[in-house]
Order: C-alpha cells, then structure tokens, then sequence
C-alpha cells in the first residue's frame, strides 16, 4: 500500500482539533444562582469523566472522519494483481518481414508460436498478429485454439520491412480499449533494422508484458544494394546498369553478378566484395527490346538468404519522345538553350520541336509529351482549347513567363494573370532563389540554383499551386498547378538567357531532364521501388470528372493477379506495393506501366538487436525463449489500485453516523415534567 | 371567571398590594360563596351566659324577653382569633424561574390573607419578618390602619442575608403570647427536623400553626443543559453540577424533603401546605378559612 500523494498526510495533525475539541477544552458555563445548594453535590470530576465516555463514540467517529479526509486526500493505493489469470490476454505476434524469409525463420516462429498457444491455459484468451510494415490482427481475442492455431499456420512471409515502432504504437492502441494485463509474446529475428530512430516508439504501455522470443542468429549475406538503371531508354547502347553488391557480415569473397533481361542473362561479372562491405558492378548496355522490359541484376550469393540475391528494375525502350516548344516568332534563344539541356540530359528520350505561336495552330499536343510554351503572348485559341484539354486528359504544360508574357491579361492555360513584374536589372542589381523545395520532382537535383541571378520575374498568386522554388525575396519561381489529371509548370521567368542566367549553369540540364521526365510521366511508368510505397492511380481532386469518364486502372501483381476489385479499380486513388516483383498498371490517362517492386535492402542487413537493449525492451524480463514459453509461470503485472472511491464511502458513511450522534447528544434536552 | 384573578402571574401585573388582596380575596370569596346571605361576621355561633364585664350589646334581648335569662348571641366573626404571619425574607425567596419570585408570592398570599382576616374577619393580625433575625414586627391588631401597615410591611420586606430559623424563633415565642393562626411562609431550606423542632413550640400557647412552604416549580423539577456551575443566592457558594444529578438524585432528595416535611410537620401537629409559584392562592386561603371555624 502507498500514497499517490503523500503530502496531504501532513492533514493528519487535524486530528488534534477533535482531541481539543472533546478533551482538552474547559468547559465554560454561565453560574445560574440558586435557591440553595442543599440538595446538590458536587460534579465536576465526575462530570468531567462522564462527558468523555458520553462523547468517546462521537469523538471518535470525528477523529474517524478527519483520520478519512486526510488519507482521503493523500490517494492510497495498493499493489494488487490487476485482474486474475483468466482476464489476461495472450497475445502472439510473428514477424513476417522480408528478413523472416532467411532460412527456416519464418517457421521456427510459427512452431514457438504455437507452443505457446499450447501451453496456455485453456480459459486464457489469445490473439495473433502479424508484424510486417504494420501491425495486422488475425483474429480477435479468442479462446479457441483450433481458429488461433489456423491463424498462426496461415502466415506467410512478406516482403516488407519490419518496424517494432509499429508493434509499440498497435499496444498502445489496443490498451486503450484492454484494461486487462497482456503477455504479448514477439516471434521475430530481431532484426537491428526494425528499431524505430526513437526507442519510445517501441516502449510498452504498462499493462502489457513483452516476452521476446528470438528466432534467428546473426548470419552472412551478400545482398544487392541497389542498382541505378534508366527508366526509359532510346538508345541501348547508351544506358548504363550500375548496381551495388554488398556483404553484411560477410568475409571477402568473388561473386558473379548477372543482369539478367526478361529471364535470360544478358551479361555476368565477377566481383570482389571485400569484407563485409561493398561493390559497385557496372553494365555497359542494356540491350532490351521495344516496349517494357522485366530486368534484375542477380548474384550467386550462397548464403542463407537467397530471396535478397535478385534485384528488379523495368526498362521501357521506345523511340525518342517529342516535346512541343511553343516560342515567340522574334524569340530563339529559348528554343535554343531548352533544347541543348534537353539533348545533353542522360539517357535523353526527347527531341524537341520547335513552332512559332502562328504554327501552333494546327498542331496536335496530344501527340507529345509535354508542350512548351516559353513567354509567349498568345496562342491561337483552338491550340488552347486542345491544350487544355489535353492537360485535363493527364497531359502536362512547362510555361517560361519573360516579358511579353506579361502583355496579356491571362497567362494561356494556367488560366492567371500576373500580378506583378519584379525588373531587379532596373534597380541595378538582380535576385536569386532563396527556397527551393528539393521533394518536387523537377527540383530533385536543386544544386547550383543559388548561383543563378535572376534579373526579372513575374509575379503570380500561388493559390492552390506548389511553390517548387522561391526568389529570396519570395517571389515564387516555379510553381506547379495541376489542373484535372494533367500539371502546369510555371516557370515565372525565360529560358532566354536574358531574364536570367540560368541556361549558363550547369543545374539547368539536370532541371530541364528531370522537368522532362517529371512531365512527360516517365517517373511513374517504370524503374523501380520499394515494397509498400504507394502509387498514384489517379487524380483525387478530380475523381468525380475521372469516375463520369469511366476511366479505370488496371492493376496486376507480381502473381499474375489483380489485387484490385472492378469496383476499386474506378475508384481508388493510390495503391500500396506490397509485394516484391513486378506490378503492371494502366493508369487512367490510358498510359501503361511496368514497375518493379524490391524489399527494403534495410532488410538484407541480419544483424541482431543487442541483447542489452532487448533487455531494456522487455522490461529486464529474462529474453531467452525457453524460460519464457511458459505463461502459466509468467510473473502477474501488479497494478496500482486506488482507494479512494472506498475513503470516500467511509467518510460519507462516518459523516452521516457523526451528524446521527451528534444530534442525539447535542440536541435539545427534553425534561420530562 | 374571577378564578383567574388568583393566577400569581395575572397578579404580578398589579401595583399595589392591597388591591392585590382586594382582588384575590374577592374573587375567592365570590367563587366559594354563591350565596348573597353568607357572610362571615354576621354568622350565629353559640350562645353564652352573660357574666359581668360583658358587653350589653351582645346581649341577646329577645331571649331575654322570653326566658328572662341574660345570654350573649356570639358570632363566628367574633370568634376573634388572632393572625400572625412569619416571613422569610431571606434572599432565597428571590429566586424566580418565571414572572413570580417565591417572595412576590409570599407577599401575595400574605397580603391576601391579611386582607381577608382584617377586612373580612375583623380578626386581628400581624406580621414578623425575619431572615437570619427579627426585621420587623407588627403587632397584631384590629386597629383602623393595620391593614395598611401591614401591607407596607410586606413591601418593605426585601430579602435578604440567609434563613435562620433558630435565632429569630427564640422572639417568636416573645411576641406570640395569645393563641391564634400562626402562619410561617418560607421556602424551608432547612433539615425537616430542625424545621419542626423550631417552629413546634410555637403550638404551646394553643395556636394552629400552619407552614406554607413556597417553591419556585423549577427547584422542584430543576432543568440544566450541561454541566452548570451553581451559584447559592444566600452564601455565595459555587458548585458545578452535571445535568444527570439534577435529573435524579436531586429530585429524590427533594421528594424526600417534601416527605419529611409532610411527615414531621404532622407529627408535631403542625398543618403543612407546600405552595409552588406558579399555582393559583386559593390553597393558601382555603386553608386558612379552614382552620378559621375552629376559633380557638
């Protein structure tokens, strides 16, 4: 038993104003004159006696009630085993990550598993869980072990990165809602990788009880990396394939590398990989055939963990894509300096075609990747209409704003005027670009932007638009609309080399190539990504105009399957990977995708959590899974229980019986006459 | 509906004490007597034989007329006995719990009494006040006056010092030398014993001695709330008391009191009649009418 608040025992010195009260205070009374005192006697120690043994019980029941508050007040609470054995609640977690897949792993947890299941008592509830990327409930708090033991056999392995983060926060959650104790039992390699960056991510709620039952021990793995291949390709022979092969804990040792296209090994290395670290392995070409290409670089690892030997990536080779370059018939450097950094880019896919506003007339945008208008004053309204709703159908628009742009009332397309125009030449100087948001794709190589001086800019409200990069004085300078399926990149000044000097810098090829492919919808038709991100299947703000068009996705797995319903195909907005291998996808603006899914290479790393900080996590309890497979011996959590609801009802209870004895002793005398 | 001219707190409200009297007595006598004869003085008693010395007037000369002998027609009027009242004034007779201290109701009755002897009776009557000695004595007479003295007597009676019955008695037997009513008003805060051995000698010269004993209701059935602290009105003395004593040890020894005073009183021959202040007179002066007819 202890106090919550001890201080307020100092109230317990109350006590003393009911000793004074009853026993230490002289009695006082006015003489009343009598006749004579012949028939009276003497009472006073008498008298005194008798009041104390008349009032002991109303005296005691005071220093009851003050005794009460004070204890009251301090909140007592005892130790006390916070629910009986029959209320606690088993709870089986394994670990199906994609390291789980190393060796027997994945089934060593599901025999522990199920010896633990067994070994419970038959009153006992029980749940099972996986923990992959996240926290999933196989089933609800049962006592029937034939459904938990179907449960625990029915987990597969998976393919993502385990995260004790997210066993912490899914304990937190279901404490909310189970008061009773919980003896979560964790199946798992105890996989270093799978700590949060911050170990309270992980801690326990204080009702449960974690028995770590580790199911692995640190082993070599030769691992690849990652690989760096281009998306799409023009021309093979000019598209590199650089992986990295690495060893985790691993001696130095030869291993073959193969790239392999479409399930046929198209070139094989050998490599040194010293110990325990890694190599980079070069494949000059990458000979792949028109359309999208299935390719995985591949080691002979021979290690216990062979699902981690292959990585894949798709290629699309098609014939150079076309940009529309829409200018000024009086401009030609901007056609000029756009279309070198185009040409220079790595792996260019683009060839630009230049026309004057007056040619633009008849042009089709649907037919190119993206257009380009570049500070152009107008365009013919037909070519607006097209290319609106083009951009509406999922098409994208760059536009460069110089200062002719600035003459119309309404930029085309982006559907704004400028609100100003910022000509830092006519204050003698010029302005540079003090933000850049190096999350948006145009901006993923954002180096070398500082140095670029920027004479003028046109002012627009951002509104619903992304600010990509901002002048320093906060001027925005690139800016992305999206308006239906399709983008608008503003770019508030000129590719000319006079409103600014950037086409002089070396940042205005990658900017140009990665603009290029960010609006030509090359970054999300191919490559490659890691198991359980997320794809953008379509538009959210403009699903309803999406839905009435009857444009669905089509989405099949790595297994041959369409994970997605019909109804969920013309509906849904994004989809998680959470499968290795390869996913083909029809996205809505009827553009086709070959996208490879790899494990997070975190995964390939074996390395153990150390034993004192699994120590630490399960709260000292003892980790080695023989002394812990018993839950009947498992120790019972004691909890605090507090009495104060019971204080309370003592002090009602004293102060009702107080006010009864008090009015019966204090009350007005009744003589009988 | 004159009765209630005899309540002690209806006559708190009069002044004087002889419109007191007047009031007590009246009421009482138009209560008993319903008739318009009845009339003390005027009452026939006996006849005696004439002896020289005599009064002529009394002479019954219509028995002469028809036997020749001399008697004297005597009424009960002329019974002519005398009443002396003895007062305690001491400052125990202060005591009050309501309107009416045992002194005012002392005087009351006294005065009643006087009244009725006096106005009514024609009989001689007088007063002696006294505490722990004489104060003030009358001496009882008929003469015109003496109602009025006696009342002033009563007023002039305020208590104090404390009761001793030995040492004034010792007078007593000095100024009571023809026999009549002898009546002592007190709260007899004494031993019953010394009581009766004191005032029974007064009985000697053949007079009817009556003890009006005068209590306050409340030292009766006394009331405390709590251990008190009791102050003696005579002697100043201090003692505390706790409410359970009063509740039953000192009324049975007050019963007891009252017992022995009835007792003994009786046993010495002595009438007893314990008046409680807030009771009506009419007992004081039932009994003294009472013992009125005797006419020793």
């Amino acid at each position: 038993m202890g106090f919550l608040a001890p201080w307020f025992l100092a109230g317990l010195a109350a006590v003393g104003l009911p000793v004074y009260i009853h026993l230490l205070r002289r009695h006082t009374t006015t003489p009343r004159p009598v006749s004579s005192l012949m028939f009276f006697e003497r009472g006073t120690q008498s008298s005194t006696r008798h009041r104390r043994l008349r009032y002991l019980l109303l005296f005691s029941l005071r220093t009851l009630l003050v005794l009460l508050l004070a204890l009251a007040f301090a909140n007592p609470f005892v130790r006390r085993s916070s629910a009986a054995a029959s209320e606690r609640l088993v709870l089986i977690a394994i670990d199906n990550s994609f390291s789980m897949r190393a060796g027997t792993r994945l089934a060593d947890a599901k025999q522990g598993a199920l010896e633990v299941l067994a070994s419970r008592k038959p009153s006992e509830r029980a749940q099972v869980m996986v923990l992959g990327g996240e926290l999933q409930v196989l089933t609800q708090p049962i006592q029937d072990a034939g459904a938990l033991r179907r449960a625990v056999e029915s987990i597969q392995s998976g393919d993502s990165h385990g995260n004790f983060g997210e066993l912490g926060r899914g304990m937190r959650a279901l404490t909310e809602t189970v008061h009773t104790p919980v003896e979560l039992h964790l199946f798992s390699d105890m996989q270093s990788s799978n700590m949060p960056g911050n170990f309270a991510d992980m801690v326990m709620p204080g009702n449960v009880s974690l028995m770590l039952h580790p199911v692995a021990k640190a082993m070599p793995n030769w691992t690849v990396e990652s690989v760096e291949a281009p998306g799409q390709l023009v021309d093979p022979k000019r598209a590199r394939v650089l992986a990295v092969v690495a060893g985790h804990q691993t001696p130095a040792a030869t291993r073959t590398v193969s790239l392999v296209i479409n399930g046929v090994i198209a070139a094989t290395k050998k490599v040194e990989v010293p110990a325990d670290g890694r190599v980079t392995v070069a494949f000059e070409s990458l000979d792949v055939p028109y359309g999208a290409s299935r390719c995985e670089v591949r080691i002979d690892a021979a290690d216990g963990f062979s699902a981690d030997d292959a990585s894949n990536f798709a290629v699309k080779r098609s014939d150079p894509e076309r940009v529309l370059f829409v200018h000024q018939t009086s401009d030609s450097r901007s056609q000029l300096y756009f279309g070198a950094a185009l040409a220079a880019a790595a792996q260019s896919s683009f060839v630009l075609q230049s026309v004057n506003v007056e040619q633009a007339a008849d042009v089709d945008p649907t037919k190119y990747a993206f257009v380009v208008l570049s500070d152009v004053v107008s365009i013919p309204s037909i070519f607006e209409n097209t290319l609106l709703r083009d951009v509406q159908n999922g098409g994208n628009v760059l536009i460069a704003v110089g200062p002719s742009a600035t003459h119309r009332q309404r930029l085309p397309v982006f559907g704004e005027s400028a609100a100003d125009m910022r000509y830092y030449s006519r204050s003698g100087g010029f302005s540079t670009v003090g933000q850049v948001d190096a999350s948006h794709p145009a901006m993923k190589d954002a180096a070398g932007w500082t140095d670029a001086k920027f004479y003028y800019a046109a002012v627009f409200d951002p509104g619903h638009s992304r600010v990509a990069a901002r002048l320093a004085d906060g001027t925005p300078l690139l800016l992305d609309k999206q308006i239906g399926q399709g983008h608008v990149l503003l770019f508030a000044s000129g590719f000319d080399n006079v409103t600014n000097d950037l086409p002089l810098h070396p940042t205005f090829v990658p900017f140009v190539d990665h603009t290029a492919r960010y609006l030509s919808g090359m970054e999300g038709l191919s490559g490659a990504r890691v198991v359980d991100s997320f794809v953008q299947l379509r538009s959210a703000t403009n699903e309803a105009a999406a839905g009435s068009q009857g444009a669905t996705v089509e989405i099949v797995g790595p297994d041959g399957t369409r994970p997605l319903s019909l109804q969920e195909e013309a509906r849904v907005q994004s989809f998680q990977l959470t499968h290795a291998g390869f996913y083909r996808m029809k996205f809505a603006s009827s553009r086709d995708a070959l996208i490879a899914v790899n494990p997070d290479r975190r995964e390939s790393g074996l390395e153990l959590i150390p034993e004192d900080v699994l120590r630490l996590w399960s709260g000292g309890a003892d980790t080695s899974a023989k002394a812990e497979t018993s839950t009947a011996d498992a120790k019972e959590k004691k909890g605090a229980y507090s009495l104060w609801w019971w204080f309370m009802l003592l002090i009602l209870m004293a102060a009702l019986a107080e006010s009864l004895v008090a009015s019966r002793y204090l009350g007005t005398q009744r003589e009988e006459v | 509906m004159m009765q209630r001219f005899l309540d002690p707190a209806v006559l708190a409200g009069i002044s004087g004490l002889d419109l007191i009297a007047k009031t007590v007595v009246d009421g009482f006598v138009a209560g008993l007597h319903r008739s318009p004869d009845f009339g003390f003085s005027q009452e026939f008693a006996e006849y005696r034989a004439y002896t020289p010395g005599d009064d002529l007037r009394h002479v019954d000369w219509n028995l002469f007329a028809r036997t020749e002998r001399c008697y004297l027609k005597r009424y009960r009027g002329e019974t002519n006995s005398q009443l002396t009242i003895l007062l305690d004034a001491s400052n125990s007779m202060n005591y009050r719990s309501h309107r009416v201290s045992k002194m005012d109701y002392a005087r009351y009755t006294a005065a009643s009494l006087f009244y009725l002897a006096i106005h009514n009776q024609r009989d001689p009557a007088g007063l002696i006040v006294f505490d722990d000695e004489v104060r003030n004595y009358i001496r009882p007479s008929t003469r015109p006056g003496q109602l009025h003295r006696l009342l002033i007597g009563l007023e002039q009676a305020e208590p104090k010092a404390r009761t001793d019955f030995m040492k004034p008695l010792a007078h007593f037997q000095e100024f009571l030398r023809r026999r009549g009513v002898v009546l002592v008003i007190s709260d007899f805060y004494e031993s019953p014993e010394v009581i009766v051995k004191t005032i029974e000698p007064l009985r000697f010269h053949g007079s009817d001695v009556v003890l009006f004993h005068v209590l306050d209701p409340k030292e009766i059935q006394p009331e405390l709330r709590g251990p008190s602290i009791l102050v003696d009105m005579e002697t100043e003395q201090r003692l505390e008391v706790i409410p359970e004593y009063v509740k039953g040890e000192y009324r049975r020894k007050m019963d007891g009191h009252l017992q022995q005073m009835r007792e003994r009183t009786r046993a010495a021959g002595l009438d007893y009649h314990l008046l409680v202040t807030d009771k009506p007179l009419d007992a004081a002066l039932s009994e003294y009418l009472f013992l009125r007819p005797g006419g020793r």
